[in-house]
């Protein structure tokens, strides 16, 4: 993988995060917020630099602290973005943040999507509900830089319109003449004029050429399943299908033992994989 | 060679005290159950010698809990703002004399080093660790005697091994011949209260030897037969003994101590592969929901990743977990039956991967 400067962690003291402030809250879908966040110290957040793909630790004291991608692009300097679904004990307690509240924050971590080699090539991009949140990040990010990259068709999926995040985002996807973007739900609905079908079946109708293509993948554990098998009809190897893995996690540098897959820990070898390095690993997930 | 007196010993531990560091050794301390732990030692404390110590000593380098920083909530003048307060490394933090580690835990602390010294492509390690290690001093007493348990001369030199110790002092008559192995350990062999002697080093203790060869292959190739990793475990309660009684375990939790309504403190502990709620996720999905599972993990990471990523064996052979296990686990049996196994030419998953 790509090796990503780590700036944004305290290299003296890797496990104690940064103050942070929450400067927005977008209610994506009944279960989905996004938060905005910046670092209280300015020459931090001046400084943050990080690529598609790589994750931060959101900690709400007293709660714990917990994993997820960032959802915006590097090319956005005035904040670092997360899109939470409420699950468990800290993102619960995530929900309850507002506009203004004081969080902390170790980011960037992990490893990123290899972007600089996929120069020229077609880009496809296939998310699931929450799985949505590092490809938003790329595919802006991919778009920032539209002129390195060949055809970007981006898909994504959830179970019905309300489960959509991005609105905004969509919008402007879609009017774009320069990425096919495709949503889609899975079951036809009064509110929904756009596609219909599960995200597997939609990639495989449009067949995207696996001829010089990479595909990124991120979604639900079923989702994953059937799209690698529309890829692999579509004639995808293993070392052109990208996706992200999740673990339960606690340091996020490598040492305290929870995330590996294997010989490989999510946290610091991931969150990031071909499919082919998954193949190579002890099939655990 | 030098040589201590026996009654030498505590007049060297206290000198070391004098000298500004905390001294640890093997104390007896629960007489009935012969619990013998490492704790803090001052003049007149007896010292065991004889026994194995239950525990090892990696709480001088990796406590089983700390604290990482303190946060509060403060009223500012631009609202209500967060101060975080990194703890430092705290205890251990100056200098540490371990007095009477054997040979298999003061080479566990070279096997944690070359994780927690050396995070690989990160430009960071542990900065609690890298303190405390720094200002720890070993003194390794050689084991002339070895009960069934231990495993030590299956992996390297065995009693012979000298990594990891500053000083070794091997038992002669009436004391101790002195080596040191580390500028640190020769200085204190240099020190008045030893002299120079011409008697030779006693003949160390003999381990049993267990033949691992490919374990480092094979653990990957028996990694899908369920069957192996279902009977090694049947005893198994999981209750993480092992891994806390281990000198290389080192896998760790982190927590938030609350401390009023607020403020509280982040802190660290020992944590164990084999609790279910290891790696239990959120959403209800478990990659290791079996005790098999985490066995399996627990002998991959020990025998087979660790290897793989920092070069070490994760484990020295101390027999503290099969001497401790409350439902007689023995991984020596494990580790014989995984070698035992036919190698795999190019390993199995490799062959998934090309067929």
């Amino acid at each position: 993988m790509s090796t990503i400067p780590k700036k944004g962690i305290n290299a003296t003291t890797p496990l104690v995060p940064e103050p942070a402030t929450v400067v927005a809250v977008i209610q994506e879908t009944p279960a989905i917020r996004t938060y905005r966040l910046v670092f209280d110290d300015p020459a931090l957040m001046a400084a943050f630099m990080f690529a598609p793909g790589q994750i931060g630790l959101i900690s709400i004291f007293g709660a714990g602290e917990s994993t997820f991608a960032i959802s915006s692009p590097p090319s956005q300097k005035d904040y670092i973005q997360f899109s939470v679904m409420r699950t468990g004990a800290v993102t619960s307690a995530i929900h309850e943040l507002a506009e203004g509240d004081r969080v902390a924050l170790r980011a960037p971590l992990g490893c990123a999507f290899p972007v600089d080699s996929w120069k020229e090539k077609d880009v496809i991009i296939a998310g699931g509900g929450i799985g949505m949140a590092p490809l938003r990040s790329l595919l802006m990010h991919l778009l920032d830089n539209r002129g390195d990259f060949g055809r970007i068709q981006a898909f994504y999926g959830a179970r019905t319109p309300a489960d959509l995040c991005y609105a905004e985002d969509r919008a402007a996807w879609e009017a774009r003449a320069d990425v096919d973007f495709i949503a889609a739900i899975d079951a036809a609905h009064p509110d929904w004029s756009g596609r219909v079908g599960l995200l597997p079946g939609v990639l495989e109708e449009e067949q995207p050429p696996a001829a010089g293509a990479v595909a990124v993948i991120c979604g639900p554990p079923v989702m994953i399943k059937f799209t690698l098998q529309s890829l692999e009809r579509l004639g995808f190897g293993d070392q052109q299908i990208f996706t992200t893995l999740e673990r339960r996690m606690k340091c996020g540098i490598g040492l305290c033992g929870r995330c590996n897959v294997g010989p490989k820990y999510v946290c610091t070898d991931g969150p990031v994989f071909t499919l082919d390095e998954l193949r190579r690993l002890p099939a655990e997930l | 060679m030098r040589f201590i007196a026996s009654d030498g010993l505590p007049r060297l531990l206290e000198r070391l005290r004098e000298d500004g560091a905390e001294v640890w050794a093997p104390r007896v301390v629960r007489d009935t159950l012969n619990t013998v732990l490492f704790s803090p030692w001052s003049e007149g404390d007896e010292i065991e010698t004889g026994a194995y110590s239950t525990l090892s000593a990696k709480q001088l380098v990796l406590p089983a809990t700390e604290r990482l920083f303190a946060y509060r909530y403060r009223l500012t003048a631009e609202g209500e703002k967060i101060e975080i307060e990194a703890a430092g490394p705290g205890m251990h933090a100056g200098e540490t004399v371990v007095f009477g580690a054997r040979a298999c835990d003061a080479k566990a602390l070279g096997v944690l080093d070359a994780l927690f010294l050396s995070t690989p492509g990160q430009s960071y390690n542990d900065p609690h660790y890298r303190t405390r290690r720094a200002g720890l001093t070993v003194i390794t007493l050689a084991c002339t005697t070895c009960d069934s348990a231990c495993f030590c001369s299956s992996f390297g030199a065995g009693p012979a091994e000298t990594a990891g110790s500053d000083l070794i002092l091997y038992p002669v008559g009436g004391g101790y011949l002195a080596e040191g192995f580390s500028d640190r350990g020769r200085e204190l062999a240099a020190l008045d209260i030893f002299e120079d002697s011409s008697q030779e080093k006693p003949a160390l203790a003999e381990t049993a030897v267990l033949e691992l060869a490919g374990l480092e292959q094979k653990l990957l190739d028996i990694f899908d037969d369920l069957d192996f990793w279902r009977g090694a475990t049947e005893q198994c309660l999981s209750c993480g003994y092992c891994t806390y009684a281990c000198p290389t375990c080192h896998c760790f939790n982190i927590f938030d101590e609350m401390q009023g309504d607020r403020d509280g403190e982040r802190c660290r502990s020992w944590d164990a592969c084999m609790f279910y709620t290891y790696t239990l996720e959120t959403s209800g999905h478990n990659p290791r929901p079996e005790i098999a599972h985490r066995y399996r993990n627990r002998m991959g990471h020990k025998f087979s990743y660790y290897p793989a990523n920092q070069g070490e064996i994760l484990c020295t052979g101390c027999g503290r977990c099969i001497r401790g296990c409350p439902a007689g686990v023995d991984i020596r049996e494990v580790l014989k039956a995984a070698a035992a196994r036919p190698a795999t030419p190019g390993g199995a998953l490799q062959q998934e991967t090309e067929s």
